[in-house]
């Protein structure tokens, strides 16, 4: 049954047409997973030698279990934003004889291949080898690696639950909030219980069957959870919620592109992805928080600056910008038949996205707090955005051919995570041009120059706003058939 | 209206599309058959600047599509669910393709206003997306759309497919109705012969991307086209 499967993903993945052209960047994630992957076995080696160093008096082992929940949520987060979820074509297996348990079996056993399950296993391997080396208890070390990899594990399982399930995002996004919340007001560390906990795990090996227990539960729940939604009316078609009709008329006055406008907002509002995408393009706003409140930043690693200021502007402009003409895939052939010259289509984007930047300006006012030096850098950062990386971004996503289903929310057989490895890849450029645009007058001038620097390259990339528009739009025009002709691919 | 030279359509050094020279005179109500694979969609899709033609071209209204786009304006096309807006209720939809063709609320009110026999009350008002709509219904909503905006040239993909017997017969009407009374040069594919002889004035049968007749209809059409299919 699984050679089965197996094969029919292969051909899934070989014919589909945006695996050719996106031969290089299969590459480029192959070196990164190869580096990733090397600079976990290295950690992992020096990890045992490095602590001791550093701190003489404690045991390494109990020092990696003290600070572990930092990298249990650590991963849960990379998780949730990076890892593909199995997706399989369920519809053609519902009426032929295959046991749905197998299904269901083969879809969560193919996540225990992931590449984020061997960062775990490539970190403590190594760590756990020098233990044993250096003459720890070899039962102990044994049992204490098996309990990290169930818990490796049950983050697997916990993170499909959460990008299936709303109710248990929410549940876990808000334990971590609280759980944050408190150790930074200093009302109640947890880092020390669970610390115990772990080294507990560590001193009584035979405590490792609870993570092993805990492992088995969750793969239990997904595996109810996938057993529910294997029905038409469950997986594939979905529930038919009245319309509540909006008035956006109010949008005319922005001319020719406003019918445009006014089909994105009904978009991204009427769609599961799309209001995913927002509302993650909503916390990009703090940011700057991580940045601001260390001195650290500000003083010594200035050139970060500018990389913050673009984010707290720039998260819709990222996330749902890197996406663009994959949102309207579903409808594509209409846009391309129908009485719209492609430089309106653009245009149109390209104002939907100088609007989320300028809301999102006006939000950070806030960030005035730190100060006026740090406002100035974020307004700077938002004409960056506005004259630059708006171009920039519609320009890199011209080979963004991949279909985007808008609706699937809670589905447990279709990709509902809104980032993935190659966007990001793509989006690089994005982040590191700001950064030298700012550094570079500021590391010969001042602060001032690298402000102005990173102002006036948004200003200049205004005022250039139709050549760009037109180079993109001969771009955009070159691809057009082979973009109608993946987007016509149905998944 | 329409004129095609030398166009080619090749996929893999496969031929699926071959005509020599195809005039479609303004107004003419023309209808194209074929078996599956004939090449009915890869010309319309040609027609619609949706693929490249490897060889030859296709002029609407002197326009070469695959060069400039200002075919779009007077040209309208319902191929496929693809071309709706699965978001949005009907009659979003038909305002947001009438914003694009020029027309203001009323104008769009009024002209769905003449298909309410034809949605047969299963289209507006219900508050309903239109993804969430049977596919007939989707069809219905599709063609309805192409219509809007006073369109010259319509192209039509499989109309009557999906369709129940009262719209079918509604449909023959209205397609009728656009070109004899409207000048509007209306193209149809469709695998029931039957239909296109009652709708077409002129016939084209496609075999294997060729056109193996040409036919202006008359009593005597539904036989020459039944025994030709019948092989």
């Amino acid at each position: 049954m699984i050679k089965h499967f197996l094969s029919l993903e292969w051909k899934q993945f070989r014919r589909s047409s945006y695996f050719q052209k996106g031969i290089a960047i299969k590459i480029l994630l192959f070196l990164a997973v190869l580096y990733f992957g090397g600079i976990a076995i290295f950690i992992g080696g020096i990890l045992f030698f490095g602590l001791k160093k550093t701190f003489p008096d404690i045991d390494p082992i109990v020092m990696v279990n003290n600070y572990l929940i930092y990298w249990i949520l650590f991963e849960l987060m990379i998780r949730f934003f990076m890892q593909q979820l199995p997706v399989m074509n369920i519809k053609p297996l519902m009426t032929i004889p295959i046991k749905r348990n197998s299904v269901i079996h083969y879809l969560l056993g193919k996540t225990a291949l992931s590449f984020f399950n061997f960062i775990s296993l490539l970190l403590f391997l190594p760590f756990s080898i020098v233990l044993i080396v250096k003459g720890y208890p070899l039962d102990n070390v044994i049992l204490w690696f098996f309990a990290l990899m169930c818990i490796t594990m049950s983050i697997n399982f916990l993170n499909f639950l959460i990008n299936k399930s709303n109710t248990v995002f929410y549940a876990i996004a808000s334990a971590v909030i609280v759980i944050v919340a408190l150790k930074y007001f200093n009302v109640f560390d947890i880092t020390e219980p669970v610390g115990n906990i772990f080294n507990g795990l560590y001193s009584h090996p035979y405590l490792a069957i609870i993570p092993m227990l805990i492992m088995i539960g969750l793969y239990k729940v997904n595996f109810d959870f996938i057993r529910k939604g294997f029905y038409l009316d469950g997986a594939i078609s979905k529930k038919v919620k009245e319309v509540n009709a909006t008035d956006l008329s109010w949008m005319d006055r922005f001319g020719s592109v406003a019918p445009f406008l006014k089909n994105d907002i009904k978009m991204i509002t009427r769609n599961a992805r799309p209001k995913q995408v927002v509302m993650m393009s909503f916390f990009f706003l703090f940011y700057g928080l991580f940045f601001f409140t260390q001195k650290v930043y500000i003083e010594e690693m200035p050139y970060l600056l500018g990389f913050a200021s673009i984010f707290i502007t720039g998260g819709f402009l990222l996330s749902f910008g890197q996406l663009v003409p994959s949102w309207d895939s579903e409808y594509y052939k209409l846009l391309m038949s129908q009485n719209i010259p492609y430089r309106q289509y653009l245009e149109s984007k390209w104002y939907l996205m100088v609007f989320a930047v300028i809301v999102a300006f006006i939000l950070s006012t806030p960030y005035l707090y730190f100060g006026v030096d740090i406002y100035l850098i974020i307004a700077a950062g938002a004409l960056f955005n506005i004259g630059l990386n708006t171009f920039i971004t519609l320009f890199g996503v011209s080979l963004n051919r991949v279909p985007i289903e808008l609706d699937t929310n809670a589905n447990a057989f279709s990709n509902t995570n809104g980032f993935n490895p190659t966007q990001l890849l793509i989006a690089l450029p994005k982040m590191v041009l700001p950064i030298i645009i700012f550094f570079i007058p500021y590391h010969f001038v001042n602060f001032n120059a690298g402000l102005i620097a990173l102002a006036l390259s948004g200003v200049i990339g205004m005022i250039f706003k139709n050549f760009f528009l037109n180079k993109i739009e001969q771009v955009y025009q070159k691809g057009k058939y082979k973009t109608i002709a993946a987007f016509s691919e149905k998944k | 209206m329409i004129t095609s030279s030398n166009l080619t359509k090749t996929y893999n050094g496969v031929t699926v599309l071959n005509i020599d020279n195809l005039d479609i005179p303004k107004g003419q109500s023309f209808g194209l058959v074929g078996n599956n694979g004939a090449g009915k969609t890869t010309y319309f899709s040609l027609l619609l600047d949706l693929i490249q033609p490897t060889t030859g071209h296709i002029k609407n209204k002197n326009i070469l599509v695959n060069e400039s786009e200002d075919w779009k304006p007077f040209t309208s096309s319902f191929i496929d669910e693809s071309f709706l807006i699965g978001y949005l209720t009907a009659e979003e939809y038909f305002y947001f393709i009438g914003e694009l063709r020029g027309q203001n609320k009323s104008d769009v009110d009024a002209l769905v206003l003449q298909f309410e026999d034809f949605f047969h009350d299963e289209i507006l008002g219900k508050k309903k997306y239109l993804r969430d709509l049977s596919k007939g219904n989707q069809k219905k909503a599709g063609i309805v759309a192409a219509l809007i905006g006073n369109p010259e040239v319509i192209i039509l993909d499989e109309p009557f497919a999906n369709l129940d017997p009262t719209t079918q017969i509604r449909l023959k009407e209205i397609i009728k109705n656009l070109a004899k009374k409207q000048g509007v040069t209306v193209l149809i594919s469709s695998h029931d012969l039957m239909h296109v002889t009652d709708v077409c004035e002129r016939i084209v049968v496609l075999e294997k991307g060729e056109i193996v007749k040409d036919l202006a209809t008359s009593e005597a059409t539904l036989k020459e086209l039944e025994q030709h299919f019948a092989g």
